[in-house]
C-alpha cells in the first residue's frame, strides 16, 4: 500500500503550531524553579503570537491538510475574539485563589489547550476534526470549573458541566454519525453534495441527524431549552473561567454552528430554518425571563448569556452573508461588554465580603467610580442602548433578520431588549444609588459568601483588574460611536462563507 | 451460518443493553454492558470491519469496563434513589423517551427497510481494515489525530490537577 503524504502549509498552520507549542512550554515552566512564576506572562507572549500569526493569515483563505481545516476570514475573526478572551481571562486570573490551587503551569496550560480547541474548532471543515476540536475546547474547560476546590460550588460546577457537555457531545456525535450514514461522506463540502445529490427533503437518516446536531450544538451554545446548566456552572466556576467560557467558547461554537449549518446543510436550509428560528425566540425569552430577579451576578450574566445567543443564532437562521457578518460583529461586540462586566465583578468579589452577589454593588459609584463606569457601559450596551456596540450589533441582526423574511425573529430581539432592561437596569441602580443601611462594605452573613476565599481590599485599584474592565468598556463605547472598522472585520468574515 | 451468527449477537447486543438498564445492582449492569460490547464486537466482524471490533473489546470490553468495575466496587451501589424530586419528571421523561425512540426508529428503519433483498451499499476493497484506517489516520485524518494526542495530555494533567490537590489537603 503506498503512503500520499498530506501535502503540509506550515504559514497556515502556524497559529496552531504556536499554540501547540506554546502549551507545552508553559506546561514545563512549572518544573523549573527560576522561572516557576512566569507561566502568566509566558501565556501572554504565547497568545499574542499566535493572535500576530492569524493577523499574518488575514485575508489568505486557503485549505490545510487534506481539507481538514480550513483558515479563511471567518475562521481568524473567531479566532482572535478567543485569543483576546484568553488573554483577559490571564490578567483577570492574577491573585486568583483559583490559579494557585490548580499551579500556575497547570491552570494556563490547560487555558491555552482550550483555547488550542477553540482555534481548530473554528476552522474546521470535516466532522472528525469538528468533534476532536469540541472535545479540546470542552475538557480543560470541565478541569478549570473545578480548579477552585475551597469553594463548595467549584467541583460541582466542573461535574455538573462534565456530564451536561457530555451528553451534548455524545448527541452532537449520534447526529454526525447519522449524517455520515445519509452521506458518505464526512467533509462538509461532501456532505453538501451528498444532500443535494439525493434530492433528500424526504430522507429521515439526514433529517435526524441535522436536528441531533443541532441539539448537541445548543448545549455548547447553551440555547434554551438545552441551557438549564449554564447558571449553575457560570456561578459555581472560577470568575475568570466564567468570563472566557461565557464569551470563548460561545464564539468558537458558534463559528463552527455556522460553517456546518451554512455550507454542509445549506442545501437543507428550508428544513432547519424554522426550527432554528423557534429555538432563538425561545432561547430569547427563557433568558430574559430567568434573569429576572437574580441576585448572583454571575448567574444574571449566565440567563443574559442565553438571551445574547439567542439574538445570534438568528444570524445564523438567516443563513445569508450578512447574517454571518451581524453574528461575527455581535459576538465581538459581546466579548468587549461581558469582559467589562467580569472583570468589575472580580474586583468587587475580591474586595468585599458579598461575593458575586448584587450587594457588593452597592455604592459603587461613589466608592470606585472606575468599576462603577464599566459596569453601567457594560449593563447599557447589553441592553442594547444607543452609543454602544452592543446597540450596533442588534441593529445589524436586526436589519439580517428582516431583509430574509424573518421579521418576527427581529421583533423577539426588540421585545427581549426591552424585558432585559428590567435587570440590567437594576444593576445600574444600585450601584449609583446612595446605599440604604450603612457603608456597603458591612460584612452581613452572606448567601453567596465567598467561603475560605482571601479578600483583598485593594482589589478595586489593582491595575490588572481595573485596566482590563477600563479597556473593554472603552472599546464598548468607541465601537458604539464609530464601528465601521469592526463591520469591515465582520463583513470580511462573513464573506468568506458565501 | 453468517444469519445464526447475526441473531446470536443481535440477541446478545439487545439483551445486553435492556440488562443494563433494567438490573437493580449496578455490578450486574456493568456485567451486561459487557455482553452488550462483545455482541456488537461481532457484529462489527460480520461486517467486515476488523479494526472497529478490535477496538471495541481492547478498549471497550476492556479498558473501560476494569475501570467501571472498579468504580462500582469502590464506590458501591448504595442506596440513593435514582430520581430526583423533580415536579413533573416521572411523566415527562418517559413520554419524551418514547418521542425520541419513535424518532430514531423512523429514521433508522426508514433506511433499512429500503436496503432490505439488496447488497448493501458499495464499499472499495480494504474498506474499514486495519491498514486502511491506519493510512486514513496519516493522510486525510492527521490533523484530528495529532489533536486526539494533545487532548489526551490535556485530560491528563486535569486528572493530575484534580487529584493532586486531595494530597495537597490531606498533608
Amino acid at each position: 500500500m503506498n503512503f500520499n503524504e498530506p501535502t503540509l502549509d506550515y504559514a497556515g498552520l502556524s497559529p496552531v503550531i504556536a499554540l501547540t507549542v506554546g502549551l507545552c512550554v508553559v506546561l514545563l515552566s512549572a518544573v523549573f524553579k527560576p522561572v516557576r512564576r512566569s507561566a502568566p506572562g509566558l501565556t501572554l507572549l504565547v497568545l499574542a503570537t499566535a493572535a500576530g500569526l492569524l493577523i499574518w493569515q488575514w485575508g489568505d483563505p486557503k485549505d490545510l491538510v487534506s481539507g481538514a481545516l480550513r483558515i479563511d476570514d471567518l475562521s481568524v475573526a473567531i479566532s482572535l475574539i478567543a485569543i483576546l478572551t484568553a488573554g483577559f481571562c490571564v490578567l483577570l486570573s492574577i491573585r486568583e485563589p483559583a490559579t494557585e490551587q490548580a499551579g500556575l503551569g497547570e491552570y494556563h496550560a490547560l487555558l491555552l489547550g482550550s483555547v488550542l480547541g477553540m482555534v481548530l474548532l473554528a476552522e474546521a471543515q470535516n466532522l472528525v476534526t469538528f468533534f476532536v476540536a469540541i472535545e479540546t475546547l470542552s475538557i480543560p474547560l470541565y478541569i478549570l470549573c473545578a480548579t477552585n476546590l475551597r469553594r463548595e460550588g467549584s467541583l460541582e460546577s466542573g461535574l455538573k458541566y462534565l456530564i451536561v457537555g457530555s451528553l451534548g457531545s455524545a448527541t452532537l456525535l449520534y447526529g454526525m454519525a447519522f449524517l455520515y450514514g445519509g452521506t458518505a461522506s464526512t467533509d462538509f463540502a461532501g456532505i453538501a453534495t451528498g444532500i443535494a445529490h439525493k434530492g433528500m427533503l424526504d430522507d429521515p437518516l439526514i433529517l435526524v441527524g441535522i436536528a441531533m446536531c443541532a441539539v448537541g450544538l445548543a448545549f455548547k451554545t447553551s440555547i434554551a431549552p438545552f441551557h438549564q446548566w449554564t447558571p449553575d456552572v457560570y456561578e459555581g466556576a472560577p470568575t475568570p473561567i466564567t468570563s472566557f467560557m461565557a464569551v470563548a467558547t460561545k464564539a468558537a461554537a458558534f463559528a463552527v454552528f455556522v460553517r456546518f449549518f451554512d455550507v454542509a446543510l445549506g442545501p437543507q436550509v428550508d428544513e432547519w430554518q424554522p426550527a432554528l428560528a423557534v429555538l432563538a425566540a425561545v432561547s430569547i425569552v427563557v433568558g430574559n425571563v430567568g434573569a429576572l430577579g437574580q441576585d448572583s451576578l454571575k448567574r444574571l450574566l449566565g440567563y443574559s448569556g442565553i438571551a445574547q445567543a439567542g439574538y445570534m443564532l438568528g444570524g445564523i437562521v438567516v443563513a445569508s452573508e450578512s447574517g454571518v457578518s451581524a453574528l461575527v460583529f455581535y459576538l465581538a461586540a459581546y466579548a468587549f461588554m461581558n469582559l467589562a462586566a467580569f472583570a468589575v465583578i472580580i474586583a468587587r468579589e475580591r474586595e468585599t465580603p458579598f461575593g458575586d452577589d448584587i450587594r457588593a454593588m452597592r455604592g459603587l459609584g461613589a466608592e470606585r467610580p472606575l468599576l462603577a463606569w464599566p459596569l453601567t457601559i457594560s449593563m447599557l450596551a447589553l441592553a442594547g442602548l444607543p452609543a454602544t456596540a452592543g446597540f450596533i450589533g442588534k441593529l445589524y441582526l436586526i436589519e439580517a433578520l428582516v431583509e430574509s423574511d424573518y421579521t418576527w425573529l427581529g421583533v423577539f430581539i426588540a421585545i427581549g431588549t426591552m424585558i432585559s432592561l428590567g435587570y440590567y437596569l437594576r444593576v445600574v441602580a444600585t450601584m449609583w444609588m446612595r446605599p440604604e443601611g450603612g457603608p456597603a462594605t458591612t460584612p452581613a452573613i452572606a448567601g453567596a459568601s465567598p467561603e475560605a476565599d482571601p479578600i483583598d481590599p485593594e482589589a478595586g485599584k489593582r491595575l490588572y483588574l481595573v485596566g482590563p474592565a477600563l479597556l473593554a468598556a472603552a472599546a464598548t463605547v468607541f465601537f458604539g460611536v464609530i464601528p465601521q472598522p469592526l463591520v469591515e472585520f465582520a463583513e470580511r468574515a462573513g464573506s468568506s462563507l458565501f | 451460518m453468517e444469519e445464526v451468527l447475526f441473531f446470536v449477537s443481535a440477541i446478545g447486543a439487545l439483551g445486553g443493553a435492556i440488562g443494563v438498564v433494567a438490573m437493580r445492582n449496578p455490578f450486574y449492569s456493568v456485567l451486561a454492558l459487557i455482553v452488550h460490547l462483545f455482541s456488537l464486537a461481532a457484529l462489527f466482524l460480520l461486517l467486515a470491519s476488523a479494526f472497529v471490533a478490535a477496538a471495541q473489546v481492547v478498549v471497550y470490553a476492556g479498558a473501560v469496563m476494569v475501570l467501571y468495575v472498579f468504580v462500582v466496587a469502590y464506590v458501591g451501589g448504595g442506596g440513593e434513589s435514582a430520581w430526583e424530586p423533580i415536579p413533573g419528571q416521572r411523566l415527562l421523561a418517559p413520554a419524551l423517551a418514547i418521542a425520541l425512540f419513535v424518532e430514531l426508529s423512523i429514521a433508522i428503519l426508514s433506511s433499512a427497510l429500503l436496503a432490505l433483498g439488496t447488497e448493501g451499499p458499495e464499499v472499495g476493497p480494504g474498506f474499514g481494515n486495519p491498514e486502511a484506517i491506519g493510512k486514513l489516520l496519516l493522510e486525510k485524518f492527521l490533523i484530528p489525530f495529532e489533536a486526539s494526542s494533545i487532548l489526551l495530555l490535556l485530560a491528563a494533567i486535569g486528572a493530575i490537577v484534580l487529584a493532586g490537590r486531595k494530597r495537597e489537603e490531606t498533608a
